[in-house]
């Protein structure tokens, strides 16, 4: 039975909005209500934006106001967190071309997640796709010499013109990042590829990007979710996975990566898990000695980011739920074009 | 949620006494096992960086900017360290729970302060505190500087209220001279006494193990046995999880399952960080040296690294705070010892420097 998220269709383009320090930036909510949204992609065409929460997968028309469909659908639940808790289901998107759409899973136990790729049309779809309706399903990949659990929480995805990469969080004694080659347009097997941790000594590989020049893999390494400064920000060879830099960055938690289209700054979302108030999003000044962080807003629980060809830049949040309100707290907010 | 009041740093008992850091704790019964950082002039030891000077494995030590290490704070904090008057009645010193001679802990369960009182907590040892950026099993502070002082005033450690610990030392000529030296100041505070106690404890490493010279291409320098070992601490027994890196820690808090069977369990981080999701974790210690540091565990509940390597691979106590990196590992009994193996031959340093009592002002 497929399920409605909550917000589906619920959209709005208020004139509330989260004031930086930089007073001319301002994330402006698009869509509210959403279900600990995790991910966000944009069609390169139509400029639909996918957004993964933890129902499902939506499909937003950034119209005024914006107008949210259902994708796909029928995903479990998993929990992730110890206190706080949130449901977790689908959590990094993708485009893969202009037809598929990569769905990166976090609904189910480590060792049995997968790598889902939807096809998907220029228009919403009449019925929401079912998860288990995927056109590709790359792993599971289970408990064996590389992973010794097994991994999963497959949360953010790079694609490069051979091969998109996705982070996971399984075995946090290698914190891999995963590789499928692009072959005639299609996925090919999922694989290890770069062991992050034996390699910048910090856990979880979480926000990705590709380089503007497409020679750089660019991965936040999130680290500890109760120690705050030890995120990390690492490059890599894409062709071969060797480590080219690391750097501290002082961040709480990267959780998002991208770089603006417009000025080919990188930018990144910190969650912030050791104290939300602090996170936010950030402008990574990166030399050859060291990254400097500089906040441009503050936003509550930041999960994702997306530029769109003209440089908006769309965030997901978590969200903190007013005392006793029952509605979902996520958000999916714009910042306009600019930085 | 559980009844715990916020913690004031450096105010709670650690271990059950104390002397120095928390966090830290160090067992071992060797007379020395460190090393020191040397400082300018002096020759780098046997086995250390030939450059910095620090032991092969482990990365240089940074001292604060307003601490920094000079040879003269450094003989200071270690007179500090080993002084009994430190103590409400004379009798414990930092070095009584975390002795060099016992791996810088004291190899008890919990260790024993003024008046015979004991608190909850096994000391934890003073082992690479340096690179810690928690000190206290609960990570209640910072930096070494800000823990220092904590067990001295601790009630049931070493019990002596600092205005009285300056007044004590003000007292010492020879302790007024030095601090005279080294801080310029006319009167000993207790802010200088933490800094100078801080940087002795910098100068406790341990490094250049046989790990870290197979590391460096000296393949004889494990067992097969130990390299055996060493493969299953970076795979399949999922310790590399956590004691990652130069130390061996990630630095962070996690819920091992370790008393958390009890009617009351100590929440660990959680009295903290007010985190639920923190209840029952303790930060992850440094297992360098490990095989010295006898009993395990922040309740120094596990007696013998066997034990160890059997609580890991039953996959921790469940229960609903119990870390996701704890989970059944099925280890065969030979996978078992050849990890036991390599945490005793694989990571214990070579005794390389004399830590003992120095003689006093």
């Amino acid at each position: 039975m497929r399920r409605l998220v909550p917000s589906a269709g619920a959209l709005l383009l208020t004139g509330l909005s989260t004031v930086s320090a930089f007073a001319q930036v301002k994330a402006v909510p698009v869509l509210e209500g959403l279900d600990n949204p995790s991910g966000v992609a944009i069609h390169a065409k139509t400029g639909h934006l996918f957004v993964a929460t933890h129902p499902a997968v939506l499909r937003v028309a950034p119209t005024t106001p914006a107008k949210s469909f259902v994708e796909v659908d029928a995903f479990k639940t998993d929990v992730y967190g110890k206190g706080p808790k949130y449901d977790i289901g689908p959590l990094g998107v993708a485009l893969l071309g202009d037809e598929h759409l990569i769905v990166g899973d976090g609904s189910l136990a480590d060792a049995a997640e997968l790598v889902r790729v939807f096809k998907i049309g220029a228009n919403p779809p009449a019925q929401p796709t079912a998860a288990d309706n995927a056109a590709f399903k790359l792993g599971p990949i289970g408990p064996g010499e590389a992973s010794a659990k097994g991994e999963g929480n497959f949360y953010a995805i790079a694609v490069g013109p051979k091969a998109f990469y996705i982070t996971a969080n399984g075995d946090d004694t290698k914190g891999w990042v995963l590789k499928a080659d692009i072959v005639d347009g299609k996925p090919g097997k999922l694989v290890p590829f770069i062991a992050t941790k034996p390699l910048v000594n910090v856990d979880a590989p979480v926000g990705i990007t590709m380089s503007p020049d497409g020679k750089q893999l660019v991965v936040g390494q999130m680290g500890e979710v109760n120690m705050a400064g030890d995120s990390q920000l690492s490059f890599y060879d894409p062709e071969t996975g060797k480590l080219i830099k690391n750097h501290a960055t002082g961040l709480n938690d990267i959780a998002g990566l991208a770089y603006s289209p417009k000025t080919g700054k990188l930018y990144a979302v910190d969650y912030s898990w050791v104290d939300t108030k602090n996170g936010g999003l950030f402008r990574l000044d990166v030399t050859d000695s060291g990254v400097k962080a500089e906040k441009i807003v503050s936003l509550d629980k930041p999960t994702a980011m997306a530029f769109d060809k003209e440089g908006n830049l769309y965030i997901t949040e978590f969200g903190t739920a007013a005392e006793g309100s029952k509605t979902a707290p996520g958000r999916l907010v714009k910042i306009a074009a600019g930085l | 949620m559980p009844q715990c009041s916020r913690v004031v740093p450096g105010l709670l008992p650690e271990a059950g006494v104390s002397s120095r850091p928390p966090g830290r704790h160090l067992k071992l019964a060797v007379p020395a096992l460190l090393t020191l950082v040397l400082l300018p002039g002096q020759v780098p030891t046997q086995g250390a960086d030939a450059q910095s000077g620090h032991p092969l494995g482990l990365p240089a030590v940074v001292a604060p900017k307003d601490n920094p290490q000079t040879p003269a704070k450094i003989a200071l904090g270690k007179q500090l360290y080993f002084d009994r008057r430190l103590s409400a009645d004379n009798t414990v010193s930092c070095a009584d729970c975390h002795n060099p001679a016992k791996g810088f802990s004291n190899g008890e369960q919990f260790a024993t302060g003024i008046k015979g009182q004991k608190g909850g907590r096994n000391s934890p040892t003073v082992l690479n505190a340096a690179y810690q950026t928690f000190q206290f099993w609960d990570g209640r502070a910072g930096t070494l500087e800000q823990q220092a002082l904590g067990p001295i005033a601790n009630p049931i450690e070493m019990g002596l209220p600092l205005p009285e610990m300056e007044k004590r030392l003000n007292a010492i000529a020879g302790y007024k001279t030095q601090f005279q030296q080294v801080f310029g100041v006319a009167e000993i505070r207790a802010s200088e006494v933490a800094k100078a106690i801080a940087s002795y404890e910098r100068t406790v490493l341990s490094g250049n193990s046989p790990y870290d010279r197979f590391q460096q291409g000296e393949v004889e320098a494990l067992s097969e046995q130990a390299r055996e070992g060493m493969k299953l601490f970076f795979g399949k027994a999922n310790c590399a999880a956590c004691h990652a890196g130069p130390n061996f820690t990630d630095n962070a808090f996690h819920n091992i399952g370790i008393g958390m069977d009890k009617p009351e369990p100590d929440v660990g981080r959680e009295a903290i960080s007010q985190l639920e999701g923190d209840r029952g974790s303790f930060k992850t210690p440094t297992v360098r040296d490990v095989a010295r540091s006898a009993p395990y565990m922040h309740d120094g509940s596990l007696k013998t690294l066997a034990e160890v390597v059997e609580h890991y691979d039953k996959g921790g106590h469940a229960n609903p705070w119990l870390d996701e990196e704890l989970f059944p590992l099925k280890l065969t009994a030979a996978e078992k010892a050849a990890l036991v193996k390599f945490l005793d031959e694989g990571l214990t340093s070579p005794a390389t420097q004399d830590h003992a009592p120095p003689k006093l002002p």
